[in-house]
């Protein structure tokens, strides 16, 4: 009795990732939809750091929700919508970026020790408009590789394991890559944080 | 350069990943030590330009390009399931009544309100089709509530 309503519960917002996933491997448009919109602000802010044009990165996250609705069916870990999502806004992002110029394409690690520059009080960061874009600059000194591997971490809250599986990478190289990268963020900000003592 | 073995902790607690005892043992060992003091500053100011940044994230109407590359098409849902069946059932309900008025207080008891719920439905033409992005919905009208749910072929022709 009552198959139809059962077979087919209502969608909220507590409704788990994986059981969206499931549905939506099963055909259901509804459910996909669902997984869009839980995740399209992050892989469109993730592509717009990776790309650093917002047209660009609207095009990409389109073409990534589009191959990842074509390779569902492969996604056999249902929990792990998000890591995989991202992965392939990631590829999406290197294809587009074949033909962009000016970009960083190799990091060179000079990287000031982190123990000699000061560090700042977190209780008094404020990302005006200003910092924002020293935020932005730093971010494009780093080659692409690299910030989306700090972003993920950073920004999109994954685990290194996650990491990791997304650049076929081991996890010790993603430690260091995103420690690295963390060093020079740090080193390019700093004069315009306010200091612990100041 | 000195270092303090406990460094490498800290990222989980500027993230909330550790739990509330964990990082309340953790920030009482950053009360100690400077390196950590320092570590744990940056990563949460780190954190807390990420979250600001976050914050204000505005993503424009994308969804309809993810549709035309796919084929895909999710109408609005109107009515909740659920809400359609119980109006259809008091619906019936109601004509029950009507038909025969000296039985309307068996009405409940004479059929149970799941029964009255699928024989409604299966009575209503309307039912097969109130939710239009449903692949049950794709097959013609009276096998409705048999099917099982359909692949669209553009989601097969990817496999
Ligand atoms: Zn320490």
């Amino acid at each position: 009795m009552l198959r139809l309503l059962q077979r087919t519960p209502v969608i909220t917002p507590e409704t788990p990732d994986e059981a969206l996933v499931r549905r939506a491997q099963q055909g259901e448009s509804a459910a996909f939809k669902a997984l869009f919109e839980r995740h399209v602000v992050s892989v469109r802010r993730f592509l717009r750091d990776l790309l650093r044009q917002s047209d660009l990165a609207d095009d990409a996250t389109q073409e990534t929700f589009a191959r990842a609705h074509a390779q569902l069916v492969k996604l056999a870990d249902h929990d792990r919508f998000k890591p995989w999502v991202l992965g392939i806004a990631r590829n999406v992002a290197f294809e587009a970026r074949r033909v962009r110029q000016h970009d960083v394409l190799e990091d060179e690690d000079d990287g000031t020790p982190s123990a000699v520059i000061p560090s700042p009080d977190p209780e008094r960061v404020l990302l005006d408009a200003e910092l924002e874009k020293h935020f932005t600059e730093a971010m494009g000194t780093l080659s692409a590789n690299r910030r989306a591997a700090l972003l993920m971490r950073l920004d999109h809250g994954l685990g290194y394991e996650d990491i990791a599986a997304a650049f076929g990478w081991s996890i010790p190289t993603v430690k260091n890559e995103i420690h690295r990268a963390r060093l020079k963020l740090r080193a390019h900000l700093l004069p315009h944080l306010t200091g612990e003592n100041s | 350069m000195s270092r303090c073995g406990r460094t490498a902790q800290l990222e989980a607690v500027a993230m909330g990943e550790t739990s509330p005892a964990v990082s309340m043992e953790l920030r009482a060992h950053v009360k100690q030590c400077a390196l950590c003091r320092h570590e744990l500053n940056w990563l949460e100011t780190e954190s807390a330009m990420f979250r600001q940044r976050a914050g204000r994230d505005e993503v424009a109407e994308l969804w309809k390009g993810v549709e035309k590359r796919r084929g895909l098409s999710v109408e609005p849902r109107s009515w909740p399931r659920v809400l359609v069946a119980m109006a259809a059932a008091a619906v019936l309900l109601v004509m029950v009544g009507r038909a025969a008025p000296q039985q309307t207080s068996m009405a409940t008891d004479s059929f149970s309100v799941e029964e009255t719920l699928e024989s409604s439905m299966l009575a209503s033409p309307a039912f097969l089709f109130f939710e239009p992005s449903e692949p049950c919905s794709k097959l013609p009208s009276g096998v409705g509530f048999q099917c099982s749910p359909v692949v669209p072929a553009s989601f097969l022709a990817s496999r």
